[in-house]
Parts: C-alpha cells; structure tokens; sequence
C-alpha cells in the first residue's frame, strides 16, 4: 500500500477534537484521498458507536476547498436516512429549513475545530430517532407495547437487524441505574462515562401470539469498567412468561445497583489488605492505585530472593488472592525470569481479619518458597 | 410534490455524453458536479399478449399509471467547481441554477433533467447532501416548469441523479470509472421519505445492438440543423424566422466549404472527374490546415484554463491556511 498523504492542518484538527473531547468512542478507521496528486487526504470512514455496535459513515470533505462542509455517506442499509429531509414526525418544509438553519452544516466554519463532532452527534441523534421511527413503525403489537412503555426512559437505543437466520430482529439498548460510576470511584482514570446496559433482543412476529418468546437478554458496560466490576458474573432475574421490559427492570435495576456498591466497597478492602501486608512484606514495590487489583512485593528467603505478585479479583474478599512468585536469580533458556504456576489453592476465609489474612498469607509463602527454589532450579537445570 | 402517473422507467445516455462526463471528471484533480440536459420520452405501453408472466404481471401492474417515461441525457454543464449551484445543506440557489443553465442552453433549449456528481474513491451510493440536492432540484424544477407552462416538453416531476466514482490502481496502470444512475421518487415506505432509486443506465452507441434505439435517437449538438431541401417550392411558405435560421446556417456551412458549393459536387461524376477530385483534395487540405489552427488555438487556451486552475488552486489553499 502506498501510504496516503495527511489530512490538511484544519480538518486534522477538526477530526482530532472528535477524537479526544468526545463522550462516545468514535474510532477512525481508514484515511485516504480523493483527489489526483494531492499532497492531501479528504476522507476518511468513522465508526459511530450506536446500539452498543458501530454504524460505518464515510466523511467526505474536499481538499481542494478544506473550508467547505463535508458530506456523509450513510450505511448501505440506512438509504433511507436522509437527514436533510423531513424525518421527525410531523416535520413540513418549514420546519426542516427551520432545523437545518440550526444546524452546523449551514453556517460551516472550517477553521472551528470542534465543527466535525458537533455535526457528527447532531447526525447521530437524528439517526438515532430515525431509528426509533423504523422500529415503532413495525406491524408487531408486542413490540408496540413495549415501545409505548418504555421509550419515555432518557437514553434508549433501537434498532431493526437481522439474526442468524436472516429473520427479522429489533434490539433494545436501555441504560441502566442513574448513577455517574466515574464520580463514585476516587481519581477516577476513566475520561469517558462508562455505563452498564441492558441488551434485549427481540424476534419480530408479525402475527398474534399468546405466548412470545423472551427476548434475548445481556448485560453489557463499557470496556473500561471491567476494572470495577465483571459484568459477565452478574446474574440476570429470569424473565418470566408474559413479561414486558417495564416490569423487568426494577428488578433488574436494583440487584446490579447492590453489586456496584458492593464493587465500589470491595475498592476499600482491597486497598486496607495491601496497606495491612506492608508491616510483614515490607514496602510494596509496586500497586494499583486506583481500583487496588495488583501489588507486588519483594522477599527474601536467606539467598533467594524472588517477587510476590497478588492479583486480587473485582468479588475480593470473597474471592482469595492469586499469587505468583517470580524469582529474581533464575532464568529460562530465552532469558526471561522464572515465573510460578498461580496459587490459589492455599488456607482462606474472607471472614479473617486483615491481619489473619497477612499472618497466613506470610506462613504460606514461607513454606512455599521452598518448593519454588526447587522448581526454579529445576527450570534451569532440563 | 410529486405527480405519482409519471414514472421514469428507463435512463439513457448517448455515448459521446458520458464519455465527454467521464473526461471532465477525470481530467480535473478534485471531485466534479454538474447538471445534466436531456428530454422525457414516453415508453410504449407493455405488449399485454408477451407470454413472459414477470412483464404481464408489470402490465397489469403499471396499467393504472398514466404512462411510463423513458429519460434520455444528451448534454450535460460543469462549471468546474464543486457546489456551485447548492449551499452546505443541499439547498438549490435557483438564481446560479438558472445562470448555469443559461450557459448551456441554445435556441432549442434542451430540458434541465437532473444532475450529477462525480467523487474519486467514494461508495456509489448517494450521500446525505446529493440526496437532498435531489429532492431541491425537483422542486426548483417543478416550479420552474409551471410558471414557464411548457405544453410540449413538461417536466414530469423527475429528477434524474447520475453518480460517478474512480479509482485507480497504485501504479496508476488500471483506471476504474464506475457509474450508477438514479431517479428520485416518493418511496411507499414507512418512513415516507423521497429516495433516490437505482435505474439501470442504456448508453446508447452505434453498432449493430444499437440500430433501433440509434435510429430513433435525437442528439443535441451545437450544430445547425439543415434542411436539405432548401428550394422546395411546394414547400410551405416558411416564416421568416426559419427563413433567417436557414439563412444562417448556410452562412456557417460556406465559410467550412470555402465557396465549394453542392452543385459542384456533382461534377464528381462524369467526364472531367480528375480536375474535379483535384479541387475537392485541395479543399479538404485547406479543412485540415484550418482544422490544425483550431487545435493549436484549444491547445493553448487549454494550457491557460490549467495555468489559472493552478493558480486558483494555490489561492485557495492560502485562503485555507494551509501554506
């Protein structure tokens, strides 16, 4: 591949405000030209997060005239998204160049870097509600129920899709508890919000049933917060027969909000253990110092002196530590330090105090270092 | 809105048309737009005895619409830049619609039909604005076309949008043109948004495949139409318009044929045939010298059309801050 020339200084910037002060992870997938010769690129494809997956828009800017607005192309599946035209119910001619005088596209500033997201999420929310148009438009009375239950919750997400077998599908994204995660952990890394949703699949059935099917149910968050909270071990409530959303997510709604506190908690107990191992490891050499999931300390045992790493899990105390020792002096054949199998198997119960916990945790490594010496030696011995 | 009785069933494009959009997308460095020139045929109505059941169900299908049309594209108007006639939001400015239009127009004025946009290395599908530049333009022309009240070249209420995209290989050896062609039209969907919808493109070429659309082909040229039988006496008295136009094109046919008149041409056959071919050769070297100076005339105005693009080119890019 032939590299493509950069983008010009205003657009590279304009695409560079989208990807930093954005509250939803856009991602740019591919820069190319569209002129002859160039000495720069025009357009790009971004990937708009929506419904928990990503839609693909082709940005198509000019860099002959990097001052003009750009134009988009839509998805082949969204011909119908035509948001220059009338899309909101009820919207007449006028309304749509009453809408379209608002919007950034008409008084387009290229030298303004922030233009490019502002239109972006302006786009997005119209097609977010021409989506909600498609799937309140479909000829399914449960389906309609639900809508007219549940879209008056903020933040809901629809769409129409296919399944596996090409029948027709409308998936639900619902975001779950009123709660701002970031501001409840302590020097919170996270720069975008995170959220756990709720993803409910539902089979369209154009005919009456007495008994429908349950929708396919799963808890998604956002990628960074499987440092808080594993969202693959919370256990959803059993939809029951003749169940609507609206009566699934209280339930739903307030088992996770006990789990998230008791995520949030499990940071405090994590951190009081590290600090009540320091008096017998001594300082540790390193720690996480926000969601308190790792440390590592240094010991010796007369000459042999090796690394304790304990890995703690978002359900610790619950959950024991996992311990690795990595030796200091032995080495494998491409050079790299002897690492132990993970240790797990060892005495605990999350009801000892932190000072049993660091008492026996010390009594076990003690023995152990024994069997790691010999198994190091091993290592470098075959 | 849109009048639901026409339905423009076929695009077709003559070949030298597409291939001049071709040149002028290729030639220039950046994207291309322009408006296309053309006339609405009507189809004849479906054969209801065709054993075919796919077009006898059309047939009954289509019988309850007034007619079906057949767009033909024979000309089309690039002003060189992009977005000339349309703003950011695809709003059509009717004044510089009206201006390019009246650029490319002669006496015979063929009719305004739609548009086009060529975008180097882009999907050929049409983006959020040229979907809306569409909508505009059919509204534009609808206006346009009642307040003109045309009785013989009505505008059906159709926008004919042709999109063009090019690519080619790194080495520059293979060259990609791909092109579709799309009428817009209120779509029965739930949405009930006017779309544009895909329709297969004829062009329509010389050769053997081609004889009968060729036959009943009009193509519009700049050229002078010559009736060939100027003295026809039992002709009717003509008006001094046509009189006038005859009179014209005669003018413009003498200064190519340097006094070398038809009756001539005769002589070919016949005794003193050699004298004769000698004159005509001499005639056709005169054609060619002239012919020369004109190429060498295009050449350079060519050279300064692409010394000016440079120089705008440059212009722009300071404009943008990008020097």
């Amino acid at each position: 591949m032939v590299a493509e020339p950069p983008l010009p200084p205003t657009i590279s910037a304009q695409l560079k405000h989208l990807l930093f002060h954005s509250s939803l992870p856009f991602r740019v997938e591919q820069i190319w030209s569209g002129c002859k010769n160039s000495r720069f690129s025009d357009r790009f494809t971004l990937l708009i997060p929506f419904c928990l997956d990503y839609v693909k828009w082709d940005i198509v800017y000019n860099a002959l005239f990097p001052s003009a607005a750009p134009d988009i192309v839509f998805s082949p599946n969204d011909e119908e998204f035509c948001p220059l035209l009338p899309i909101i119910d009820g919207e007449g001619e006028v309304e749509v160049v009453a809408r379209l005088k608002k919007s950034f596209l008409w008084d387009w500033n290229g030298k303004d870097p922030s233009r490019l997201l502002k239109l972006v999420e302006e786009m997005r929310d119209l097609y977010v509600q021409y989506q909600r148009k498609r799937v309140g438009e479909i000829d399914d009375a449960r389906l309609k129920f639900e809508i007219s239950t549940i879209f008056s919750r903020e933040g809901i997400e629809v769409c129409l899709g296919a399944g596996t077998d090409k029948s027709e599908e409308v998936k639900f994204v619902v975001p779950l508890l009123d709660i701002d995660l970031n501001k409840h952990v302590h020097a919170c890394p996270w720069k975008q919000q995170q959220k756990i949703y709720l993803q409910a699949i539902f089979p369209v059935s154009r005919m009456y049933s007495s008994a429908p099917s349950a929708p396919r149910l799963k808890l998604v968050s956002s990628s960074q917060l499987k440092d808080l909270l594993s969202i693959e071990d919370v256990k959803l409530p059993s939809w029951v027969d003749g169940m609507c959303m609206a009566e699934y997510l209280p339930t739903l709604e307030e088992n996770l909000k006990i789990q998230v506190i008791e995520a949030l908690a499990s940071i405090g107990s994590r951190r009081r253990f590290i600090e009540a191992l320091v008096p017998k490891f001594g300082r540790h050499l390193e720690a996480d110092p926000i969601f308190c999931r790792r440390a590592t300390f240094l010991a010796v045992s007369g000459v042999f002196t090796f690394l304790v790493h304990f890995s703690l899990s978002t359900q610790f105390p619950k959950q024991q530590p996992i311990l690795t020792l990595q030796s200091s002096q032995h080495y494998n054949s491409q050079g790299a330090p002897i690492l132990s199998p993970s240790l797990n198997d060892y005495p605990w119960s999350p009801r000892w105090g932190d000072a049993e916990m660091t008492e026996r945790l010390f009594d076990f490594i003690v023995k152990e270092c024994v069997n790691f010496k010999r198994y190091c030696l091993d290592a470098v011995a075959s | 809105m849109v009048d639901e009785s026409f339905l423009v069933e076929k695009i077709s494009i003559s070949g030298p048309t597409l291939s001049s959009i071709l040149q002028r997308f290729a030639s220039s460095s950046g994207d291309v737009d322009g408006l296309l020139f053309g006339h609405f045929t009507r189809l004849p109505p479906p054969d209801p005895h065709d054993d075919d059941p796919s077009s006898s169900s059309y047939a009954t299908a289509s019988s309850g619409a007034a007619s079906s049309l057949s767009a033909v594209i024979t000309g089309y108007f690039s002003s060189g830049s992009p977005m000339s006639f349309y703003d950011s939001i695809g709003r059509i400015d009717s004044h510089s619609l009206r201006r390019a239009a009246a650029a490319a127009d002669d006496d015979r004025r063929p009719l305004l039909i739609g548009w086009f946009s060529a975008r180097r290395r882009s999907p050929l599908r049409p983006s959020m604005r040229e979907v809306s530049v569409s909508n505009s333009f059919l509204e534009t022309l609808t206006l346009a076309s009642a307040a003109e009240c045309m009785p013989q070249n009505p505008n059906p209420g159709s926008c004919i949008f042709l999109l063009l995209s090019s690519s080619a290989t790194e080495n520059q050896a293979i060259h990609t043109h791909d092109y579709r062609a799309f009428v817009l039209r209120m779509k029965k969907s739930p949405i009930g948004a006017r779309i544009l919808e895909p329709r297969s493109l004829d062009i329509v070429n010389i050769g053997p495949a081609f004889r009968g659309q060729y036959g009943s082909f009009s193509p519009e040229s700049a050229l002078p139409w010559l009736p060939w039988k100027v003295d026809d006496e039992l002709a009717e008295p003509e008006s001094l318009r046509n009189l006038k136009d005859v009179a014209a094109a005669q003018r413009l046919l003498d200064s190519a044929a340097e006094g070398f008149n038809m009756e001539r041409l005769a002589h070919l056959v016949g005794p003193g045939i050699a004298e004769y071919a000698s004159e005509l050769e001499d005639l056709y070297r005169k054609m060619l010298i002239k012919l020369e100076g004109l190429a060498r005339l295009v050449e350079k105005s060519s050279a300064r059309v692409l010394e000016q693009e440079n120089r705008n080119l440059k212009l722009r890019c300071r404009l943008a801050g990008l020097e």
